[in-house]
């Protein structure tokens, strides 16, 4: 995966959906917020959680945990909406947590091996061991293709 | 009448010369006659004396038995009040009997009180058997009066036999005067003036025979009033005796009863104290228990506070539970307001990249916001779960209070049965002083009734003083009155001896009357007037031997009264011979009593109840003094069978002194008789030769002859 910014260091954020981590450019992340309250949007798919208002547009809020196929859980003070920006269209991710800011070396990143490839999907651009943990560095284009399955089916 | 005679004497002195030796024989039995009749009339004179000594001394008994009956009269009022004493003593012992059952204590005192009166019932025997020996000694005493009397109804036998022995001289002079009235019938009508004097003194000498007679008679039945009066005597004397012992054997009973009383009393004193101990030992139990009823009390007040604090803690810590979820609340706040700075620091980061170089120090200041935030995220975190065990120690200390207030509810509650506990203690305690109070009060009484029995029983040996003092006197006065009646039987015999005396000179009459009788005979012959004189003298001696006979008839009487007397000290000795055997018979009853007394003495030893032991004491104690009831009794019927006794002695010695009256009048009425005698005597030497100077000048009548 090639970006216009091809520095040494990249910039990311780090969130959590269902106690893994995972990481986004903090150049495709628009803005954060807290969740203060969801509009339902009927026949939405079943990922979408409904709709917010954030900075005057209005925003799909996209369910990860749905979406990477875990359960459903409550909003709490920790829940946050990442609004990012992918093929000029802005999508709000619902994640458990966002807290971190780091820098990761490019080099530090691995591409994901075939089978995991394979399983997860596209969305898994490749994986950093950052202080003894996982994290997961996901591709924003394939994340926001709604069209294409994220899990084999 | 007197004229005639000295006719008639005239008329015979003639004859009288003619046969002078005749009339001087007549002169010197005339001369006789006259002796004879002073003799009669000096023995009249004694027999008088004695009789007014004998008045003397039936003055002197009468005396005597008045105050013998004075004193029975006083001894039975002092019987009659220890009988009452006894009684008093009596309901006093009921009355303890009574408290006495009350008391619960002290045995061995009164096992002690029992074997004292086994002592004193064993010394009652002792005593009983005393009173036996000295009525076994009575008995033989009266055995000894018995012979006496026998004795003395021979000598009056022997006394009849010598009368009988002189009804036949009497009826031997009696034929003989027949034969000389015979011979002297020739002299008659020469002996008429004779015959008349003869004839009046024939009625002058059986007017003193039947006197004399008469005498004898009541001379007998004063003798026999004698000897029924000193036997009457003798017997009160025993009976004075016996109430004397009776009155020892009281006194040394009420000494005993008196000792048993006075230990009684030490005993009482014994229970008193100890009843005051247990009354303080109660009080001082009572004085605790109140106090722990005081404490229990300030323990359940101390319960109730706690229990009041520890609601207060509770009701605090549900408060600091509020408290705490008040802080939980802010806490969250404040995490919140960190995640909003984390975000907004990240949303800084974001800008600062995309500001490139120009937003680095911008990012800087950024992370530095983000890592405080963190931080104060970290803080809360910590806040919260501490906060979190702050609550559960304060629920936990809620629970724990909860329950302390209910430990505390059960405290109380057990503290409150406790208090009751307590409060049951103490009616116990109030019952157990009201029930030593009570014993307490029962104690006094009983000391007041001891008190009550020990005066009592003091009075009693007083009141027996004052009888045995009272039966002293009596037996002195019965030894002062048996002597005055030995004087009046030695006075009686005097008088007998002295109508013996009489008897003898009436002989001496009699013989003087047959001479005279002889000689008139010897005038007859020359004279019928001596023969009708001498047939006068022939009526006058049938009227000497009837005097004879009647004299002969009392003589027998007086034999039979001998009889009696012997039959009445047979039927005495007997009576004592009775009495001796029922003293036999009560010794061996009093060994029973004795025996059984022992028996019991030994069971109540044995018995462990001491109520028993003191009940049976107490009875034993009133069963004594209802002896001593008893035998106050005992001396209250014999008083009075000695005052009827006494009444009849009185009589008797009245009787006695009328017939001593009598005997004296008697005396005085032979010696006007004998005086008369003289008189005729006087007349009839008058009526013979030379009787001018007859009798007074005999000598110078012989010297002429």
């Amino acid at each position: 995966m090639t970006t216009g910014a091809s520095a040494a260091n990249d910039t990311f954020i780090v969130f959590s959906v269902a106690a893994t981590a995972y990481a986004l450019r903090s150049q495709q992340v628009q803005h954060m917020e807290m969740i203060d309250q969801v509009t339902r949007v009927p026949n939405a798919a079943p990922f979408v959680d409904g709709v917010v208002f954030s900075r005057g547009q209005v925003v799909p809020a996209v369910n990860l945990r749905v979406r990477f196929g875990f359960e459903r859980a409550p909003y709490d003070v920790r829940t946050r909406l990442l609004v990012v920006q992918a093929d000029a269209r802005q999508v709000g991710l619902v994640v458990d947590a966002a807290r971190e800011f780091v820098k990761i070396p490019v080099t530090a990143i691995q591409p994901p091996q075939e089978a995991l490839a394979g399983l997860s999907g596209k969305y898994v651009e490749g994986i950093v061991s950052l202080n003894e943990r996982l994290i997961l560095v996901l591709n924003l284009e394939h994340l926001v293709n709604f069209s294409e399955p994220l899990v084999a089916a | 009448m007197a004229t005639h005679k000295r006719k008639t004497a005239n008329g015979s002195n003639g004859r009288a010369r003619a046969n002078g030796l005749d009339t001087t024989v007549i002169r010197a039995t005339a001369e006789q006659l006259f002796s004879s009749a002073s003799g009669i009339a000096r023995i009249t004179d004694a027999a008088s004396e004695g009789a007014s000594t004998q008045i003397r001394n039936l003055d002197d008994v009468l005396n005597e038995m008045n105050q013998m009956t004075a004193s029975l009269a006083q001894t039975a009022k002092q019987a009659e009040s220890a009988s009452g004493s006894a009684e008093t003593l009596v309901s006093s012992m009921n009355e303890m009997a009574a408290s006495v059952e009350q008391v619960t204590a002290n045995t061995a005192s009164l096992a002690a009180s029992t074997a004292e009166t086994s002592a004193a019932s064993q010394e009652m025997t002792a005593s009983i058997r005393s009173v036996a020996a000295t009525a076994e000694e009575m008995s033989t005493a009266s055995q000894q009066v018995a012979a006496s009397v026998t004795q003395m109804a021979a000598g009056t036998k022997s006394v009849s036999r010598d009368t009988e022995t002189l009804i036949s001289s009497i009826n031997e002079t009696a034929a003989a005067v027949e034969e000389m009235a015979r011979s002297i019938d020739g002299v008659a009508s020469n002996a008429t003036d004779l015959a008349a004097a003869a004839e009046e003194t024939s009625s002058s000498i059986s007017e003193m025979a039947a006197s004399i007679e008469e005498v004898g008679a009541i001379t007998q039945n004063l003798a026999t009033s004698v000897e029924e009066t000193s036997s009457a005597i003798e017997e009160t004397s025993r009976s004075v005796q016996s109430v004397a012992a009776n009155g020892r054997s009281i006194s040394d009973a009420a000494v005993n009863a008196a000792s048993s009383a006075a230990q009684l009393d030490r005993s009482i004193q014994a229970v008193a104290s100890m009843a005051k101990q247990a009354d303080d030992v109660t009080r001082r139990v009572s004085r605790d228990a109140e106090e722990g009823g005081a404490s229990v009390q300030r323990s359940m007040q101390g319960i109730g506070r706690l229990r009041e604090s520890m609601v207060q803690s509770s009701s605090v810590m549900r408060e600091m539970g509020k408290r705490t979820g008040e802080i939980i609340s802010i806490v969250d706040t404040i995490n919140l307001i960190a995640e909003r700075t984390n975000l907004l620091s990240l949303n800084a980061s974001i800008e600062a990249a995309r500001a490139g170089d120009a937003g680095r120090g911008f990012a800087v200041v950024a992370e530095e916001i983000r890592n405080l935030a963190d931080r104060a995220a970290k803080a809360t975190a910590d806040i919260a779960s501490i906060i979190k065990g702050l609550q559960e120690v304060a629920h936990e200390a809620v629970s724990a209070t909860n329950e302390s207030v209910r430990i505390a509810d059960e405290s109380s509650t057990l503290a409150e049965s406790g208090a009751g506990g307590l409060k049951k203690i103490l009616t116990g305690l109030a019952d157990i002083t009201g029930v030593v109070s009570q014993i307490a009060r029962a104690t006094d009484e009983q000391q007041g009734a001891a008190r009550t029995v020990v005066a009592t029983v003091t009075a009693t040996t007083d009141q027996a003083r004052l009888v045995a003092t009272a039966t002293a006197e009596q037996a002195s006065a019965i030894g002062n009155v048996v002597q005055a009646t030995l004087q009046m039987r030695k006075g009686a015999q005097e008088v007998t001896k002295a109508i013996g005396e009489q008897g003898k000179a009436s002989r001496d009459i009699l013989k003087a009357s047959q001479n005279a009788t002889r000689l008139a005979a010897q005038v007859h012959k020359a004279s019928t007037e001596q023969a009708k004189t001498a047939s006068q003298i022939v009526k006058v001696t049938d009227s000497m031997r009837r005097g004879a006979a009647a004299t002969n008839a009392a003589m027998a009487e007086h034999a039979t009264a001998a009889e009696q007397i012997n039959k009445a000290t047979a039927s005495l000795t007997r009576l004592i011979g009775n009495v001796t055997r029922s003293m036999t018979e009560q010794t061996a009853a009093a060994t029973q009593v004795s025996t059984a007394v022992e028996n019991m003495r030994k069971q109540s030893g044995q018995a462990a109840a001491a109520l028993v032991e003191q009940s049976r004491a107490m009875k034993d104690l009133s069963g004594a003094t209802q002896n001593v009831g008893k035998q106050v009794k005992l001396i209250t019927n014999t008083n009075k069978d000695h005052a009827t006794g006494a009444g009849r002695v009185l009589e008797r010695l009245k009787d006695v002194r009328a017939i001593v009256d009598h005997n004296a009048r008697s005396v005085r009425e032979t010696r006007g008789a004998t005086a008369d005698l003289l008189k005729q005597v006087e007349t009839l030497s008058g009526t013979l030769p030379n009787g001018a100077n007859g009798l007074r000048h005999s000598n110078g009548s012989r010297d002429r002859a």
